[in-house]
């Protein structure tokens, strides 16, 4: 399908920057990552940036989201601030989890970030049960559930579809699919089709996810239907993962499929911003230098904030 | 991650130098060549090798009918082995880390651990959990857990946990050969680290039997796993205050080697537990009783227990969770002033 290739100019500009603070934040975690100056390991979204800044534009900070072990992207999109995760990630205690989270663990309450658990699939359940909480209180905030393809393996995924479809419970169910879990394709480590699975429960939806304004469509149109009494839907985004599943290095496995020029969110979303007129060259030069910036100071809070004392151990 | 090369020292005629990790990958290709029943599988144990590498090069050596990946379904993983196990398979089933173990409890304290007693002794339930478990890697709340007590409340589940490169080895196969399902913890601290000659072949370590890891007369110290290291580390440094430690790593939690851990205790009569899980509940808990049961006549102060904390696995405090030989030490000196 033909995707629009025009935007808001204010839309462009925050998706832009998004992106680019999720993949600059990340490639400096990288860099960084060797020298073992971070105390946990990370499961790093470079190539995958276009999912959650697409989708988390259309979230208020009423939302909860709740994620798996792949936490940055869709987390800095959805409104945590750079310093607070680059502190966690240093292991200080003015984390956004206080130290007692790390990579796989980010908390902002503030900002509808509830949690993010490491077992992968752990935590679909619990954006049904926040849409149940929602619905049940009469609120109109929305539980969305991040996850990959992998966790559609798991037997919780299916439970927690068939729940939110029978009780039409205000639920986005987001897979980011980046077509491996860990090294192992999709083609082995599932015998179905997911969006098809999926459409089994709910309103299906998929978008290119590397494409951040096919995502942005589809999450405005997914978020509709959820905030006017629709039901859950189900948003299938198939992206690529260009980084290794843990760690700081290039997938060589993965990465044979990839061209970074053809692939990357980042430039294809420029090139329309310049197409269409939106931007000229020195402006998105210029957010680029800006969240260089932004990257610099995060990493002096970080680097700069103290460890949590062994009183902290028994005392949260 | 490639596996850590053991350093090629002057090994003993018979025997190679590895590492723990490397030990283990031993025993799976002995057995897999000796038995073509036993197969591995579980995530990304065959192209990859496992995430930490125990499994690098059986898939190349025996195919992939014999060690293959399975999808992200722990239930489903160890359902099949359960399965399989009852129709004459040897299943090697690999839980990536232990703390990934909970969706699959119900297949194995439900299903695994009960049926040679529901099949009244009709059949048994030959298969191997292999995990590895606990802290040391920084690894956060979901990698780091030492959950071996669940398992050792099931009746029905044999539990090894190995700290030497040999007894690994030998324990494991040991396990492969056994006619009841058993969880084969791994201390993934020790992985790399614990180095040391492994019999090359053949080479069986019964379950059940505890090992004196270093003889002494003054006090007791009980562990397991990446705990062990830990006590030797502290009881080098008792000797220096005066202080004779005995070592009693005991291998298998269950069944427990309680001669050899009633016998040493009863001959030095002071005793401290050490175990990196939460201290309430754990293992040490057992062995604190067991002892207060069967020879509290003999000691001369208090059971000490050294151990984690009653919280969830702690990130950035992981040094302070984990017991250390400085903890240890001020253990000792507990069953001496009191």
């Amino acid at each position: 399908m033909e995707r629009p290739r025009t935007i808001r100019r204010d839309d462009g500009l925050w998706l832009l920057q998004r992106m680019r603070l999720i993949r600059q934040a990340s490639e400096r975690i990288a860099r960084l990552y060797p020298t073992d100056v971070m105390e946990t390991p990370v499961h790093l979204c470079i190539g995958q940036e276009a999912v959650a800044v697409g989708v988390c534009r259309h979230l208020t900070d009423a939302d909860k989201l709740f994620l798996g072990h792949r936490t940055h992207g869709p987390a800095l999109a959805k409104g945590l601030p750079l310093p607070k995760l680059m502190a966690e990630l240093y292991g200080r205690s003015t984390g956004c989890s206080h130290a007692f989270g790390g990579s796989m663990h980010l908390i902002d309450l503030e900002h509808g970030l509830p949690g993010s658990s490491a077992i992968v699939g752990g935590s679909i359940a619990l954006g049904v049960g926040a849409g149940l909480a929602s619905k049940l209180a009469g609120a109109d905030f929305v539980g969305v559930s991040w996850f990959g393809d992998a966790a559609t393996n798991a037997g919780v995924f299916h439970e927690s579809l068939n729940f939110a479809a029978l009780q039409r419970l205000p639920v986005l169910f987001v897979c980011e699919d980046n077509g491996y879990s860990n090294v192992m394709p999709k083609s082995a480590h599932a015998a179905f089709d997911i969006p098809s699975l999926a459409d089994e429960y709910m309103t299906t939806m998929t978008a290119d996810g590397t494409d951040v304004l096919a995502v942005h469509e589809q999450a405005g149109e997914a978020l509709a239907q959820i905030r006017s009494g629709g039901g859950p839907v189900f948003l299938h985004c198939p992206t690529k993962r260009w980084m290794k599943h843990q760690g700081h290095e290039r997938c060589d496995i993965v990465g044979n499929g990839i061209d970074e020029q053809r692939d990357c969110p980042i430039r294809k979303l420029e090139r329309v911003l310049l197409d269409t007129h939106l931007c000229g060259a020195g402006e998105l030069e210029q957010v680029r230098l800006s969240v260089e910036q932004q990257i610099d100071a995060a990493i002096a809070f970080a680097e700069s904030s103290p460890f949590p004392t062994p009183a902290q151990l028994e005392v949260v | 991650m490639t596996a850590t090369q053991a350093k090629t020292g002057e090994a003993t005629p018979g025997t190679k130098v590895m590492t723990l990790l490397e030990a283990i990958t031993d025993a799976m290709r002995t057995e897999m060549r000796n038995d073509d029943r036993v197969v591995v599988f579980g995530e990304d144990v065959g192209k990859k090798g496992g995430v930490f590498g125990t499994t690098m090069g059986l898939q190349d050596e025996f195919g992939e009918q014999r060690c293959f990946d399975t999808p992200l379904s722990e239930c489903g993983i160890i359902g099949a082995g359960v399965g399989m196990a009852v129709y004459g398979m040897r299943p090697i089933t690999e839980i990536q880390f232990l703390d990934f173990i909970y969706p699959a409890f119900d297949q194995i304290v439900s299903e695994a651990a009960k049926m040679r007693y529901r099949s009244g002794g009709e059949y048994t339930c030959p298969m191997v959990i292999r995990s590895p478990y606990g802290g040391g890697i920084r690894g956060g709340h979901y990698h780091s857990q030492s959950s071996e007590a669940y398992f050792c409340h099931t009746p029905g589940l044999k539990v090894v946990i190995p700290s030497t490169p040999a007894d690994a080895k030998g324990l494991l196969i040991s396990a492969i050969r056994d006619e009841d399902p058993v969880m084969f913890l791994e201390p993934k601290a020790l992985y790399r680290h614990a180095k040391g000659e492994v019999p090359l072949g053949e080479h069986v370590v019964p379950i059940g039997k505890a090992r004196i890891a270093r003889e002494g007369t003054d006090v007791t110290l009980l562990c397991y796993g990446a705990m062990v290291p830990v006590c030797e580390q502290a009881a080098k440094e008792a000797e220096a205050m005066g202080r004779s430690v005995e070592i009693v790593d005991l291998r298998t939690l269950v069944p427990l080697d309680e001669a050899t851990v009633l016998e040493s205790v009863k001959k030095t009569g002071r005793c401290v537990v050490v175990y990196e899980a939460p201290k309430t509940c754990g293992y040490g808990a057992e062995l604190s009783a067991l002892i207060a049961e069967k020879c509290i006549e003999y000691l001369e102060g208090p059971i000490v227990r050294v151990a984690g904390f009653d919280t969830p696995f702690p990130y950035t405090l992981e040094h302070l969770y984990m017991p250390d030989g400085k903890r240890v030490l001020a253990g000792i000196e507990k069953t001496f002033v009191w």
